[in-house]
């Protein structure tokens, strides 16, 4: 599983950040951090689904495998 | 399997929720017919992003619309430029305004909300709102003229539309009949401190006015009388007094309304097979044990995924049960380039705090309600406003299941 942010769009909003924190972490100048690889753990792997769905400006993308 | 019985599914609205539902049955995998009346010219796009990017000119017309929904099947019949003129929600057939009728057995309210637009706005050239790409459109086409431009409403639109306007260099006040800035939304603190930021960036902001009547020469707009007499020139008027829930073509359908389709925790209408999600859905939120309307982008989304899944479960026979949608509720805003947010609700807070952020510059604050925590708004402080939602539910969750009688 990996996760591709549109660094045109995204304006760190933080919404992927409060769903699934153990992957997203947004810093003080608003930039979003992805920490990869994701964890094999099928609940954070749900919650990561969540928070790609629910980007305001759909600034994510992911590839699964 | 789901859908059980379930062959046709009308999704009526072509934005958020529509769009999300739309997404969400296609990824369910269902192999009945969908048929999308969107009610729009072309694709769904941000709304969001019209106040902000778009009337700045931040942004281009082709960067607003959300991606294609990719229809491997091609079961998605996407209706535009056509909306839904009324519902017979007990023959379940929905008559579109170009005369078409439509069975269905399984129906998605997402027909969003429409901007509040006072009666005395009305009828005069130079006097806009925005809800819509149109809407947005028509703004832009007047701001050649450099106009002074009068916002009445201080609510969200009408700060980042003096935000996005000031961005040019124009002369603006913004008017709003409340004794401040996005109370309502923010609370007092925040309310303050983006009255200040507005002043600094050369906004006149004034707070407790109401605009009595609008002025005109040869038809268009050419000043606001307020109702202490003051008198307010100006070129343009743009209007941001709130939205209404666009149910008005439900009148009549037998479906249970007030301010919104009244729906269950499921999301689900007072009818069999028929959901509401979005602007239009007033639905039992069990979190808050009440029912409530949420106008936010991230809700519309969370909401259209939701009943369509409750959908797929709602079937006879069907082995799963519908689940409850529970949310806590949140926004943002940007103004003068600092991101606003705020998670849960604040409304009956009895005490707020102010936090400490890295750089001192800006505003955190946590509400409380009887020693709980139940909201938490900053500026530019993403991360520490989302730590907060986890806290939040997690907060209503354990209130809630104190306030079950077991
Ligand atoms: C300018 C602006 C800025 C905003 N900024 C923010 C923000 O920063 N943050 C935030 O959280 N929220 C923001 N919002 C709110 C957010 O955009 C809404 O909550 C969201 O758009 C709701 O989506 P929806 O799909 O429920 O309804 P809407 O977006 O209202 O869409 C309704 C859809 O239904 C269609 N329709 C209407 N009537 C019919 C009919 N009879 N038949 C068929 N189709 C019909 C319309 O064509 C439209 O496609 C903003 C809203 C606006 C207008």
């Amino acid at each position: 599983m990996k996760i591709i942010v549109n660094r045109q769009t995204c304006d760190g909003n933080g919404v992927c950040m409060g769903i699934a924190p153990e992957v997203f972490d947004v810093d003080d100048d608003l930039y979003l951090h992805v920490a990869e690889p994701i964890p094999e753990d099928g609940e954070i792997r749900a919650r990561v689904r969540q928070a790609v769905t629910s980007c305001p400006i759909l600034a994510l993308k992911l590839v699964e495998g | 399997m789901a859908f059980e019985g379930i062959r046709r599914i009308v999704v009526a609205g072509g934005s958020l929720a529509g769009y999300s539902a739309v997404s969400e049955l296609l990824a369910a995998d269902f192999s009945g017919e969908i048929v999308w009346v969107t009610g729009e010219k072309e694709g769904a796009y941000s709304k969001p992003a019209l106040s902000k990017e778009f009337l700045q000119g931040k942004s281009e017309h082709s960067e607003l619309f959300l991606p294609e929904i990719a229809d491997p099947r091609g079961n998605l019949r996407i209706l535009r430029n056509v909306k839904c003129r009324s519902l017979e929600a007990e023959r379940r057939i929905v008559h579109l305004d170009d005369g078409a009728s439509i069975e269905f057995d399984g129906l998605i309210l997402c027909t969003g909300a429409t901007a509040r637009m006072p009666a005395i706005t009305r009828g005069m050239e130079g006097v806009l709102g925005l809800r819509t790409l149109e809407d947005a459109l028509a703004i832009k086409a007047e701001l050649a003229r450099r106009p002074r431009i009068a916002i009445l409403g201080g609510g969200l639109i009408g700060c980042e539309l003096a935000a996005s306007m000031r961005s040019f260099g124009f002369e603006i006040t913004l008017i709003e009949g409340a004794p401040m800035l996005l109370g309502r939304t923010f609370g007092a603190v925040l309310g303050d401190y983006v009255r200040e930021l507005h002043e600094r960036n050369g906004v006149a902001v004034l707070t407790g006015a109401t605009i009595e009547a609008l002025e005109a020469r040869d038809g268009r707009v050419a000043a606001a009388r307020l109702s202490d007499g003051q008198v307010i020139e100006t070129d343009l008027v743009l209007v941001g007094a709130g939205s209404a829930p666009a149910t008005g073509w439900l009148e009549g359908s037998g479906l249970a309304l007030s301010d919104g389709v009244v729906c269950d925790a499921t999301l689900a209408s007072s009818h069999p097979g028929i959901y509401a999600a979005g602007d239009i859905a007033r639905w039992h939120n069990p979190y808050y044990g009440a029912e409530m309307r949420v106008e936010h982008w991230t809700s519309a989304s969370a909401q259209g995924r939701a009943a369509a899944r409750n959908l797929a479960r709602s079937g006879v026979g069907s082995s799963e049960a519908p689940v409850a949608f529970a949310d806590v509720p949140y926004f943002w805003s940007d103004q003068y380039g600092l991101k606003l947010q705020m998670v849960g609700r604040h409304d009956g807070h009895d005490h707020i705090e102010m936090q400490e952020t890295a750089d001192r510059a800006h505003p955190l604050l946590t509400f409380h309600r009887g020693g709980q925590l139940v909201a938490a708004a900053g500026v530019n402080a993403s991360r520490a406003v989302m730590r907060y939602r986890k806290q939040i539910e997690d907060e209503v969750k354990a209130r809630d299941r104190v306030a079950e009688p077991c």
